[in-house]
């Protein structure tokens, strides 16, 4: 039994002198929530485009529910639900004729499943209105329902909270929480509310500039973004002095407002205050911190101001 | 591909401007004959017969397949890429391929449809009228499932055509416009050719830009059926292969 439903080697996708993806190894685990994070252009859409055969790769290989060959991908595409950028709807359609559309495209018999789909959804009253109609955030619901037909086991959700209101945010992360607990979907998720994300995810990639960062565990996030010790001190610069010099350490960080994140000696917090009174300087705030994902996400792709 | 064809059909079904096409074409060709019927009637003129019509005007035909080919191109293809609806379709698990061999029959099948609107509901509201009449001598009682026949056929070479430029041009406001202004200029442009290098007219002798006037003959020599009967299968054939080669490699945006 596989153990990933998606596998990359080595991907790359270029375009007239632009590197969209480069020599990308992504690995998705089965059962996972992962959270693919990138700014703009950075290559998420491209990847998931490859995914789900709407663009090609310029060099290396997919590999989806173990299948790689062009055919085999193509029918493993079946076993795969997705929404690319934007929902995409026939707007002069019925939400239900939009779900009848695609439930026989992908030969689903039966059409229980249009009902139970609007009802997975929330859109249980908005069956026979046309999709024209339909606020942004319906229409992500509907985008939703459209990409749960099948029973997929595996979700490729391009910034699917788009147009949400709060609740609807909610509504929409607590669903995909269920449906992965529930009924074992995996889900690949990207989005530009990295806090949402940090509240759903268990897997997390980091593109930047079409290349993987970094690939990480929910629980190896945590353990890098509880990773300072803040220090609000009278003489900002006579403790980094300190710093340099007693703790022996460059890694840290002085911030705008005079206060200094320390991102080592962090189990030593003792030393380092003992270090800083030593030295003279009055402690303000002293406390061991966590970066949120937003917050780890810049300072990994390159907002690293550490001096 | 069955469920393919489905899905087709259904959209086609559901396409209003499919639907406002068609019903705009009825209400033209309502109106057409009566302006000659008022006309003939006024100045004393013995009334055109459904046969007389049918044999006149069927060739005046081939411009509502190519408005309609042009039209239906970007409505129905074109308008999936914009929509973004060709994304969910081309992950859907299926080969391109035979996405596009569906798109393309079910869009013939609806071209085919918009073709014989205009014969059929103008000769039958002359016949009304003014009675059938009687058909060119020369020609024989298969006249008209023949004229109907071909005006099938051909509708299906100008469909596989159009759906060829909807996944070139993918815009369905570029889709209409380049095959509207193709489909009037290309016997311009052919015989503009013709005369100057042997091949072209060669070609365009054999291709339905030409034969497509060879519809509403009453006369057809046994020599010329089978150009007129392969030429439009064998442009369906082409132009599809072509389509399909190109959506094959095609990124969708």
């Amino acid at each position: 039994m596989n153990e990933y439903v998606l596998k990359t080697n080595q991907l790359s996708k270029r375009f007239k002198g632009l590197t969209a993806l480069d020599k990308v190894n992504l690995s998705i685990r089965k059962g996972s929530i992962y959270g693919f994070i990138g700014q703009n252009g950075a290559g998420k859409s491209t990847l998931i485009r490859i995914v789900t055969g709407l663009a090609f790769p310029s060099e290396g290989t997919i590999e989806l529910f173990g299948a790689s060959e062009e055919q085999a991908l193509i029918q493993a595409r079946k076993r795969v639900g997705s929404i690319i950028e934007s929902p995409a709807l026939f707007t002069h359609m019925t939400a239900s004729e939009n779900l009848e559309v695609n439930r026989i495209l992908r030969g689903i018999p039966g059409k229980d499943c249009v009902h139970r789909m609007l009802e997975q959804v929330g859109l249980q009253g908005a069956g026979k209105k046309k999709v024209k109609n339909f606020s942004l955030g319906m229409k992500q619901r509907l985008g939703l329902a459209i990409a749960l037909l099948g029973d997929p086991e595996f979700l490729i959700l391009d910034e699917p909270t788009n147009g949400l209101d709060p609740m609807g945010v909610v509504e929409m992360r607590e669903l995909l929480k269920r449906l992965n607990r529930e009924l074992g979907i995996t889900i690949l998720i990207s989005s530009h509310i990295l806090s949402e994300l940090h509240l759903m995810a268990s897997h997390y990639g980091i593109i930047h500039h079409g290349r993987l960062l970094e690939q990480l565990t929910a629980e190896e996030l945590d353990e890098k973004c509880q990773q300072y010790v803040y220090i609000k001190v009278d003489n900002p610069s006579m403790a980094t002095t300190v710093i340099q010099n007693e703790l022996g350490t460059a890694d840290f960080e002085v911030m705008q407002d005079g206060s200094i994140k320390l991102y080592s000696r962090i189990e030593q917090p003792g030393k380092v205050s003992s270090a800083l009174f030593s030295a003279g300087l009055e402690i303000e705030k002293f406390m061991p911190m966590g970066e949120d994902l937003e917050s780890y996400f810049t300072k990994r792709i390159g907002g690293n101001l550490h001096v | 591909m069955y469920n393919l064809l489905r899905v087709e059909f259904f959209k086609l079904r559901k396409n209003r401007s499919f639907w406002s096409l068609l019903f705009a074409l009825s209400v033209l060709s309502l109106a057409y004959p009566l302006l000659y019927y008022f006309d003939h009637r006024s100045s004393g003129v013995p009334q055109i017969t459904g046969a007389e019509f049918l044999t006149t005007f069927i060739s005046s035909n081939s411009y509502i397949i190519k408005f309609g080919v042009a039209i239906l191109a970007g409505i129905f293809i074109s308008n999936e890429y914009s929509t973004g609806v060709m994304k969910t379709i081309a992950s859907s698990g299926n080969t391109r391929g035979r996405l596009f061999t569906a798109k393309l029959i079910v869009f013939s099948v609806g071209s085919m449809a918009i073709s014989l609107v205009f014969p059929i509901v103008s000769t039958v509201e002359v016949t009304l009228l003014s009675g059938f009449g009687q058909l060119p001598v020369e020609s024989t009682v298969l006249f008209i499932p023949r004229a109907f026949g071909l005006t099938l056929l051909y509708t299906a070479g100008y469909a596989a055509i159009g759906a060829l430029f909807t996944v070139i041009l993918v815009d369905s406001g570029k889709t209409i416009g380049f095959s509207m202004i193709f489909f009037l200029m290309i016997d311009t442009i052919m015989a503009s050719l013709s005369s100057k290098v042997a091949f072209f007219a060669t070609l365009y002798d054999f291709s339905i830009f030409k034969l497509v006037g060879n519809i509403g003959k009453p006369l057809i020599d046994s020599g010329d059926v089978p150009a007129l009967l392969l030429v439009p299968l064998l442009t369906f054939v082409i132009a599809g292969t072509l389509g399909m080669l190109v959506f094959r490699r095609k990124e969708i945006k």
